[in-house]
């Protein structure tokens, strides 16, 4: 409360104890990154993350998906929920598409290039030139994935 | 030609699917067939675009069921929605609670089930009934749950209210001028008097003629039978069966 002044608190009606309260966040955009996806934006993603949460209380979703299915076929694996089309606006599919950071079950974090990015960061002239190489260079998600060494599936 | 053999509510189903719009997104409860059907005939004629989300449809997938479905209308996603009652009073005010007085019941009914919010939040609302008496259409509810437009108490949330009645007999409108239910319309074979005999309330007719609904269309009847029934099955079995075998 003393470095969060906006912050109001309320009497619990029921137990009389008063709680810091929180307005909702309502995101103007979500973007979700989708295990298995469908054209239509029915998606699965990692139940952790609570992705569909996300997806419900955005204005707008956005969802990057790893593999393009039939609508069918769209099931919720191990540790996997279902989010229904209703709360999708849009699908990408990109594989490899979470990329330096990991999708389990997919593929790991890439350490090296989290390190690099890292060391990029540092200052501005390299900062700037990670951006030019690898942000606004390709011409593509694959030539994106080119350029890290990457195929789309597969190191 | 008059079409006299149609069942009332494939009438019913025609008309609701009339008044949806192409884009709208269109979302029902439980215990809404008719409102499915209309839905359907709808995206299959003049509104393909139309996004529906039919409770207790597995199609739909909604893993949360109605928390889900209401948290669509509490986003204001969801642009009309189909709800009835066990009374409906002029001003559109519904009765899901009990007939007679709360504490000595008549009949104990179901219950709000959030209609109240879904009312309140929904864009618009269209009340639909399987029976056109003056028991369900009364001049006041003995319980109000949800009301049609905010009176004297105001709801913050309220996003839109009642647009249409639809029953065997007749289309009805909500006046947002004067906050009533008034008659619209009437269904092939009804008179404007068999309507007013089976309402307890006066239905704001004044000098106006209450013009007929145009009969079914055979390419309507076969759309329904053909496509609408195929997709209706899943959801409601026993309707489907009941009206296309």
């Amino acid at each position: 409360m003393k470095i969060r002044p906006d912050l109001k608190t309320m009497i619990d009606p029921y137990s009389g104890h008063e709680y810091v309260v929180i307005p909702p966040i309502i995101p103007d955009v979500a973007i979700i990154h989708a295990t298995k996806g469908d054209r239509f934006g029915g998606v699965t993603t990692l139940s952790m993350r609570n992705d569909r949460l996300l997806a419900r209380a955005a204005k707008k979703t956005v969802a990057v998906i790893e593999e393009l299915l039939e609508p069918d076929e769209v099931l919720p694996g191990h540790s996997e929920v279902y989010v229904a089309p209703v709360h999708i606006d849009a699908v990408v599919h990109a594989p490899r598409g979470a990329h330096p950071t990991g999708c389990p079950g997919k593929y790991d974090v890439d350490g090296a290039h989290i390190n690099a990015y890292m060391t990029a960061a540092k200052d501005e002239k390299s900062f700037r030139q990670y951006l030019d190489t690898y942000i606004y260079g390709p011409k593509d998600h694959n030539d994106y994935l080119k350029k890290v060494g990457l195929g789309a599936y597969g190191k | 030609m008059e079409n006299k053999a149609i069942d009332p509510a494939v009438r019913m189903i025609v008309a609701i699917s009339k008044i949806l719009k192409n884009g709208e997104w269109v979302a029902t409860g439980t215990l809404s067939p008719i409102p499915v059907a209309g839905c359907l005939l709808a995206k299959h004629t003049h509104a393909p675009d139309i996004t529906s989300i039919f409770f207790g449809d597995p199609a739909d997938r909604m893993a949360d069921g109605l928390f889900e479905l209401f948290g669509l209308v509490q986003k204001g996603k969801i642009d009309v929605f189909f709800l009835s009652g066990a009374q409906i009073d002029q001003q559109g005010n519904i009765n899901l609670i009990c007939i007679g007085d709360y504490e000595r019941p008549k009949v104990r009914l179901p219950g709000g089930a959030a209609s109240n919010m879904l009312y309140a939040m929904s864009g618009r609302t269209i009340l639909f009934t399987t029976t056109h008496t003056k028991n369900l259409f009364v001049q006041q509810a003995d319980f109000v749950n949800a009301t049609a437009y905010d009176g004297a108490v105001t709801t913050p949330w309220r996003r839109g209210g009642l647009s249409h009645v639809v029953t065997p007999l007749c289309i009805m409108k909500f006046d947002t001028q004067i906050k009533k239910i008034v008659l619209d319309s009437v269904f092939p074979g009804i008179s404007v008097d068999t309507v007013a005999e089976n309402t307890g309330f006066d239905l704001g007719i004044g000098k106006r003629t209450i013009p007929t609904v145009e009969p079914v269309h055979e390419e309507e009847l076969r759309i329904l039978r053909e496509v609408v029934a195929k997709e209706m099955r899943n959801i409601y079995p026993l309707f489907t069966e009941k009206l296309w075998g």
